[in-house]
């Protein structure tokens, strides 16, 4: 808690103070409980200094919690994290110091104008009035926004409040950024000229922690981590996670009634997994050649008439329902 | 929600129904009864039996008469002169005087109206031989103190200055954070240095200070366009206007930190205004009320500040006089403002 007569850590340091761990982040043991509900069970990673990390998983599988911890807005049930070199718990502020953060919301003052958000955060954090000109000048050429300083939020574009609010989260130039879902309910184009400015940051040895549940977005980490039911299931490079299946076989189908054929597929022997890939099907049918497979033989014989039937390399989205599934027998036996 | 939406007609219907249209009853009543024979006691039986009048205290002077008056423990005052039997008996016209508190205009013009014809009605008994021209009556010495005149103004302008502090902190408080959550705004701030207390003093401040020059326009409008007379204190005043802010204001916060949706906030708002305009003697005097939902006023904020304003503003009661209601505003003010306090540090860390 800090009133508006104390000083903040930046004005006593005059600089933000630069992190000496060697992680990013530190995570260990982190758990958060409601009443009985575990909403992150005794977590462990860590991020590297400089690397974009990915943070995936369902809806409701502990991700946002676990922002929430990391950023040092609530507090950990037990075990607990170092951001920046600070402790989650006990130095909390000295964390939302050094962080910035932007969720889908893109929350921004929608009744304010484009220069008032801005000159509102750099209040918030402190920035000197020279400070504020340099950094005022570098977000609106960054959102491409020079020419609309005075135009009320709520009425620019998606696209344009996304890179508004990504240059308010950054204003105090952070060397970690949590990004919960910034993309979702932007148009693709957007979405692509976002992550541009994500590599951007990158490149100048920022820390990006990133949550998203678009796959393709997925490929842009360095590494990635995936929670589900509160656990972290997976963890390494796009990679190293797609190799643990490479040694299965993907099929991918192309027929008209892709949720019927499902049906049929789901748990019949010698199937592992089946599943939409957008209007397609996929099928995991382990460690065996398609030659080999009673897919193809399933399907006729139930009436489907499959205009075609290939091979696919593993995507990581193949990957997230292997892992899924594979948790889910876990748990059933 | 839907449960809101068909309960509140029935609840106003309900408040209006038995609120409007019943009469004033139970009035507070002083008697000072200088007198003390039967003759004088028959006086205050009739008031008494009446129905409207209920007496609450006897006090020995007209000192100790004032002072409950000021503390708005008695709203009439019955004073028996001395040798009020001896005249009876030797058949004079006799006066019984009647002091009513007119700071609320409402209850005093029904009181004195009433308490007419309860003396009238006395001359008959009093004097059974009427039929003889020698014979006196009972005459009603009636003295509206303060609001001589029975201006409802002078009466309505003070408890407006409570009522738009309330309905302007109330609601604008419970917009005020549901809006920020609904946009996202309430989840960016506190992922930056802000603290807690930071951000509500900053959430509150604008609302007190707008609050504040509202009711200094009423104030300046009603004495000076209205010519409603200032009798009062404005540190009295001030002091249990700030007491119910804050229960206003608190109020607000749970409002606020309870819905999902601003329409929701809007909703229980309007909800919880209602009750407060009817059941609190801002628009009908509380001896109107029936017996049922009297008990009810009691659990109403506005109820005690109204009293503060009135009496203040034409009484000049000051804080002895009028301790049970700063008593009750500050324990509405701790329990009301303490529990959105509670909420809000409970909300945000979960």
């Amino acid at each position: 808690m800090r009133f508006p007569w104390q000083k903040s850590a930046n004005e006593t340091r005059g600089e933000l103070p630069v992190a000496d761990a060697a992680h990013a982040i530190e995570v260990h043991g982190l758990r958060k409980t409601f009443g009985d509900f575990v909403a992150v069970d005794s977590i462990d990673f860590n991020v590297n200094q400089g690397e974009i990390f990915g943070f995936l998983g369902p809806n409701g599988s502990g991700k946002t919690t676990t922002i929430r911890m990391l950023c040092g807005v609530i507090a950990p049930t037990s075990g607990g994290a170092r951001v920046m070199g600070y402790d989650v718990t006990s130095e909390s502020e000295r964390v939302r110091e050094n962080i910035g953060y932007m969720s889908q919301k893109f929350s921004l003052f929608q009744d304010l104008t484009v220069d008032e958000n801005l000159k509102f955060y750099a209040g918030i954090y402190g920035l000197s009035d020279e400070k504020f000109a340099e950094r005022r000048e570098y977000i609106l050429t960054m959102a491409d926004l020079h020419g609309r300083e005075n135009e009320m939020t709520g009425d620019l574009s998606v696209g344009w409040k996304q890179r508004l609010a990504l240059g308010c989260a950054t204003i105090h130039e952070p060397k970690l950024i949590f990004l919960d879902e910034p993309t979702s309910g932007v148009d693709p184009t957007a979405r692509r000229h976002f992550w541009e400015l994500l590599h951007e940051l990158a490149a100048t040895g920022v820390t990006l922690f990133v949550t998203t549940h678009y796959m393709d977005e997925a490929t842009h980490c360095n590494r990635l981590a995936f929670i589900y039911r509160g656990g972290i299931i997976a963890a390494g490079t796009p990679g190293e996670i797609k190799a643990d299946l490479m040694q299965d076989t993907i099929l991918q189908i192309e027929l008209d009634d892709g949720e019927g054929a499902l049906i049929v597929l789901d748990g019949t022997p010698g199937v592992q997994e089946a599943y939409m890939q957008g209007s397609l099907v996929h099928v995991n049918i382990g460690p065996v050649p398609l030659a080999e497979s009673n897919v193809p033989a399933l399907l006729t014989d139930a009436g489907f008439a499959p205009r075609h039937i290939g091979l696919v390399e593993p995507t990581l989205e193949d990957a997230f329902v292997h892992l899924v599934t594979a948790q889910r027998t876990d748990e059933a036996l | 929600m839907l449960p809101i939406i068909f309960i509140m007609p029935i609840l106003q219907l309900i408040m209006f129904g038995y609120v409007i249209g019943t009469d004033v009853r139970d009035i507070r009543t002083a008697v000072v009864n200088h007198d003390g024979t039967p003759e004088a006691q028959l006086v205050v039986d009739s008031f008494v039996n009446s129905g409207y009048f209920k007496q609450v205290a006897a006090p020995t002077s007209d000192a100790a008469m004032q002072k409950l008056i000021d503390g708005n423990k008695a709203q009439v005052a019955i004073v028996i002169p001395k040798g009020f039997a001896d005249s009876v008996h030797a058949g004079r016209t006799t006066q019984v005087g009647i002091v009513v508190d007119g700071s609320d205009s409402k209850t005093a013009s029904v009181a004195s109206g009433y308490a007419g014809q309860v003396v009238a009605s006395l001359s008959k008994k009093l004097y059974p031989a009427l039929a003889s021209v020698s014979a006196g009556s009972v005459d009603a010495q009636v003295r509206v103190l303060f609001n001589p005149t029975l201006r409802s103004v002078n009466s309505m302008v003070p408890a407006l200055l409570a009522f738009i502090l309330m309905m302007s902190t109330q609601t604008t408080m419970s917009q005020a954070i549901v809006k920020e959550r609904e946009r996202g705004t309430l989840e960016q701030l506190f992922v930056t240095p802000i603290g807690r207390a930071e951000y509500l003093i900053g959430k509150l401040v604008p609302y007190v200070i707008i609050a504040f020059i509202q009711i200094t326009l009423v104030f300046t409008i009603g004495t000076f366009w209205f010519n409603v007379p200032f009798n009062g204190s404005l540190l009295v005043m001030g002091a249990g206007l700030a007491l119910f802010a804050l229960t206003a204001l608190g109020l607000g916060l749970i409002v606020s930190l309870l819905s999902k949706t601003r329409y929701q906030a809007q909703q229980a708002t309007t909800f919880l205004m209602v009750p407060s305009m009817m059941l609190s003697g801002f628009v009908f005097p509380l001896e109107s009320m029936p017996k049922l939902l009297y008990p009810i006023s009691y659990l109403i904020p506005l109820r005690y500040i109204l009293v503060i304003v009135r009496s203040n503003f034409m009484k000049g009661s000051g804080f002895i006089a009028l301790w049970p209601q700063f008593a009750a505003m500050a324990i509405f003010a701790i329990v009301v403002f303490g529990f959105g306090l509670s909420r809000f540090r409970k909300q945000l860390n979960d």
